[in-house]
């Protein structure tokens, strides 16, 4: 789900600076007052660092033979809290830009916000928080109760901090006005496959946080009932899923409506291609690996069923003309000969 | 697991380039971190018909590349992943923007094409002046350059441990997927029955690593407050370097200079 | 000068760990301590650094260990842990040299001429900006030791620090130890090694201090040693 900095006006990129940008400020001071000592600082590098290092290994997905990964967020709340949870993530995903191009730095505060921002925040005070809280599953035995709300805290937490990062993604995109592609069958690409993907990293995930709380549940969050007042009913969990689905259906049903042949298109195009992760928006080691041989061809068979839209707008900024061609050419000319010319004097140097 | 030893691998590949001696690695590493920044601004706001004007943009990743001693090979081997993802992004805008631009003769060159060809454009180009700045300055004078620019200690901290923990991290689970895949031959990653117990094992070990490892900062007289060295600061020579490359990206930006050059032969 | 009476620990009721300890160590010695596993040489470095609470009294040149004077004692003991990557987590070797000497309030310029000469005086110039992750064990080793010492601590606590080195570089740091003129506290298995660095051996056996006395005598003691689950160091061993 990283996005590259080419998919981003600056404009729409400041603008999801500042918005990290606060939610990191207000995590910093939450930070400083639950811990003045900044004792959480090497549990934080060092989480951080293993969800790092863990999001490389590959998860065999049973009768598929593809394999899944994980991206941490929910993981790392689980672990540390929302606040150190957030700010771990946005490590992650500064070394990632940095050393690994996955993401760029103009884009680095939208992938904050689409990857850290939800998980953290959205997926701790309205998923993870409520549900282990929540008097579900409080049939079985203890034990039995707790692990059963890890995992469907896992589960809904990522499916739905997924879709809400990826439909940021296209938000942003679409307010960039990079892509020629219609929001609505942008979005209709988008969802469905961070659906899959989400599932899969809810299952990883709460196949670790099960893991941890049967061999050290002090170091996981909310899962100590000893506090009995503080548990809340099933409602709460209820409503505020209830909520999240209005909302999602809503936004998406509406952009559907008013634009049905963006959404057919993206459907019918869907139906035979393995679209997923061409968007740029995903590395292919993100989520379920698509076969990436396979699209360039069939992007060139689905040429045939498009109609002739024009999407541009009629009064455009002046376009290239045939002078800019002519020097960009000359440009580029020159630009060749300094790249030889560069290789030609390392080659000698190397050789002296 | 070949995808995290190739990742270990590059990893230790970055840090040698950047501990590399050429004029690009002596600038300061903030006043490179501003320029790249404002280097992307630059060349994102590019129009995305203005194809011409972003051909300019080359000269900075490229004369940057030669006088630091980047080889273009390796920069396109790194991002042999990354870099068709950044150019699919534009593929649909040929289809859906057909209206026709300019021709030459009998061939039309859509608008599609012509914003599709500028957002690749953009897209590797960003990507070169940041491979740039990874590859000329090292991560601790990236992390001392943003403490300078009063970034909070604690997230300058944090990213210089989890940077020191990222590689011990990267080998731990490199020897733990070679002894699952020792004992699982003919699996292509880890089996869904002991997805908890891979990752959650070391986690528990990473837990107890970060207690020891906060021992050894207690032990060294840590009271809570952040205290290093901070790195070189910028010399004239630096603020030389910020004020050319603001000055000519800015020209860049808004002087088409290619299109002016053509007009003249044209 | 390390006092311990009666310095008693234990993680569960029941379970101790530590029982009943006494011992004196003056200034400048260089006492080896020795145990199976389990035998309590961790949890007894820990306890005398703080980072365990125990029963009883610990001094280090007079000063009473308790919370109020961990910073004062810390500062004049430095403790090598004995997993280097635990023990060195700044990026690089220059950055976890410094750590130490600024949280002390040494200025930078004091702190950085500080870590030069220690550098210098261990021959470890040209790792000083080296990477934590890409230098080698032995290495990283030999620079966990000189963070230590960038502290001038009064004195030297090893945890295991000959484990999983090679030949060259178990003597490199068996030599580095050996010059060292501070008080010197080293847990080890290795009783070659410590028959190299120690002149004084304190053996703890499920908790309790089995023996207590001169290197040279305490090591040779077959029997002493296979009774605490212990051999003679190679060197004494008939088959050597």
């Amino acid at each position: 789900m990283h996005m590259a900095d080419a998919l981003l006006s600056p404009q729409v990129a400041a603008v999801m600076y500042a918005a990290s940008g606060t939610a990191a400020g207000i995590s910093l001071s939450k930070l400083r007052k639950e811990d003045a000592e900044n004792r959480s600082i090497p549990v934080m590098a060092v989480a951080a660092a293993l969800v790092f290092a863990g999001q490389m290994i590959n998860y065999t997905i049973p009768g598929t033979g593809s394999s899944g990964h994980m991206c941490g967020g929910m993981l790392l709340t689980a672990l540390l809290g929302p606040y150190a949870g957030f700010l771990s993530m946005i490590v992650i995903l500064t070394i990632q830009c940095l050393f690994f191009g996955d993401g760029g730095l103009l884009a680095l505060g939208a992938n904050v916000w689409n990857m850290a921002f939800y998980g953290c925040f959205i997926g701790y005070f309205f998923i993870y928080r409520p549900i282990m809280h929540s008097s579900l599953f409080s049939g079985r035995p203890e034990k039995s109760a707790v692990r059963s709300r890890l995992i469907l805290a896992s589960i809904l937490g990522c499916i739905i901090t997924l879709q809400l990062g990826a439909f940021s993604v296209v938000v942003e995109t679409s307010l960039s006005g990079i892509t020629e592609l219609p929001f609505g069958a942008f979005a209709a690409l988008m969802q469905p496959i961070h659906l899959a993907i989400g599932l899969v990293e809810g299952l990883i995930t709460s196949a670790v946080l099960v893991f941890v709380y049967q061999s050290r549940p002090s170091l996981l969050r909310d899962v100590e009932s000893s506090d009995a007042s503080a548990q809340k009913s099933v409602k709460s969990v209820v409503a505020i899923l209830a909520v999240f689905v209005f909302l999602v259906g809503g936004v998406l049903s509406l952009f559907a409506s008013e634009n049905p042949d963006g959404l057919e298109w993206a459907l019918f195009g869907n139906s035979d291609a393995g679209y997923s992760e061409n968007m740029g928006l995903d590395e292919e080691d993100f989520g379920i690996a698509s076969n990436a041989s396979e699209t360039a061809g069939q992007i060139q068979e689905n040429t045939s069923f498009l109609p002739d839209y024009s999407f541009k707008d009629s009064d455009s900024p002046a376009g290239t003309s045939v002078s800019g061609i002519v020097g960009s050419a000359m440009v580029a000319l020159a630009a060749v000969g300094i790249a030889a010319l560069g290789g030609y004097f390392r080659k000698k140097a190397f050789k002296g | 697991m070949n995808k995290i030893d190739s990742a270990i691998s590059e990893f230790r590949q970055m840090d040698e380039l950047a501990s590399g001696n050429s004029p690009v690695h002596r600038l300061e590493a903030g006043i490179k971190l501003a320029v790249t920044v404002f280097y992307i601004i630059c060349v994102v706001s590019v129009d995305k018909y203005r194809l011409s004007m972003l051909t300019m943009m080359i000269f900075y990743p490229l004369l940057m590349f030669q006088a630091a001693g980047l080889s273009m090979s390796g920069f396109f081997y790194k991002l042999r992943y990354v870099l068709p993802l950044v150019c699919m992004v534009g593929v649909f805008n040929p289809l859906l923007d057909t209206s026709p631009m300019m021709s030459f003769g009998n061939v039309s060159v859509s608008g599609g094409m012509i914003s599709m060809l500028t957002l690749m454009g953009k897209g590797i180009f960003c990507l070169m002046a940041s491979y740039v700045l990874v590859a000329t300055t090292r991560f601790d004078s990236i992390c001392a350059a943003l403490g300078r620019a009063h970034v909070p200690r604690v997230m300058v901290t944090l990213m210089l441990l989890t940077y020191r923990y990222v590689s011990v991290m990267m080998q731990e689970v490199s020897v733990m997927s070679e002894a699952y895949a020792l004992r699982a031959p003919g699996q292509k990653g880890i089996h869904i029955s002991a997805w908890g117990s891979f990752l959650g094992q070391m986690l528990l070990r990473s837990m107890d690593r970060a207690q020891e490892l906060y021992s050894s900062m207690l032990l060294r007289g840590f009271d809570g407050a952040f205290r290093y060295a901070s790195g070189e600061r910028a010399k004239t020579r630096d603020f030389v370097f910020l004020t050319l490359c603001l000055l000519s990206f800015a020209v860049m930006r808004f002087v088409d200079i290619p299109e002016l050059i053509g007009s003249f032969f044209v | 000068m390390i006092e311990f009476k009666n310095v008693s620990f234990s993680y569960e009721i029941d379970v101790p760990v530590l029982r009943d300890i006494s011992f004196t160590i003056e200034k400048g010695e260089s006492v080896g301590l020795i145990g199976a596993n389990g035998a309590g040489k961790s949890s007894l470095l820990k306890v005398l650094l703080g980072l365990l609470p125990h029963d009883g009294e610990i001094s280090v040149d007079g000063i009473l260990l308790e919370t109020k004077n961990l910073p004062e004692l810390r500062r004049r003991m430095g403790f090598v842990l004995q997993n280097s990557d635990n023990q060195m987590f700044m990026p690089t070797v220059f950055d976890d040299m410094m750590f130490g000497p600024l949280n002390y309030g040494m200025s930078r310029e004091e702190a950085e001429r500080k870590v030069d000469s220690v550098l210098e005086r261990l021959e470890l110039q040209s790792l000083r900006d080296k990477y934590n992750h890409k230098i080698s064990g032995g290495e990283k080793k030999m620079a966990s030791i000189a963070t230590v010492l960038a502290m001038d601590p009064e004195v030297i606590i090893m945890d295991e620090p000959s484990a999983s080195l090679d030949p060259y570089n178990r003597r490199a740091v068996i030599n580095l130890i050996r010059s060292l003129e501070q008080t010197k506290i080293i847990a080890s298995h290795d009783l070659d090694m410590i028959l190299d660095t120690a002149d004084r051996v304190i053996l703890l056996s499920g908790g309790r201090i089995a023996a207590d006395g001169r290197c040279r005598d305490i090591l040779t003691d077959r029997f002493l040693l296979e009774h605490n689950r212990m051999e003679l160091p190679l060197r004494f061993s008939e088959s050597y």
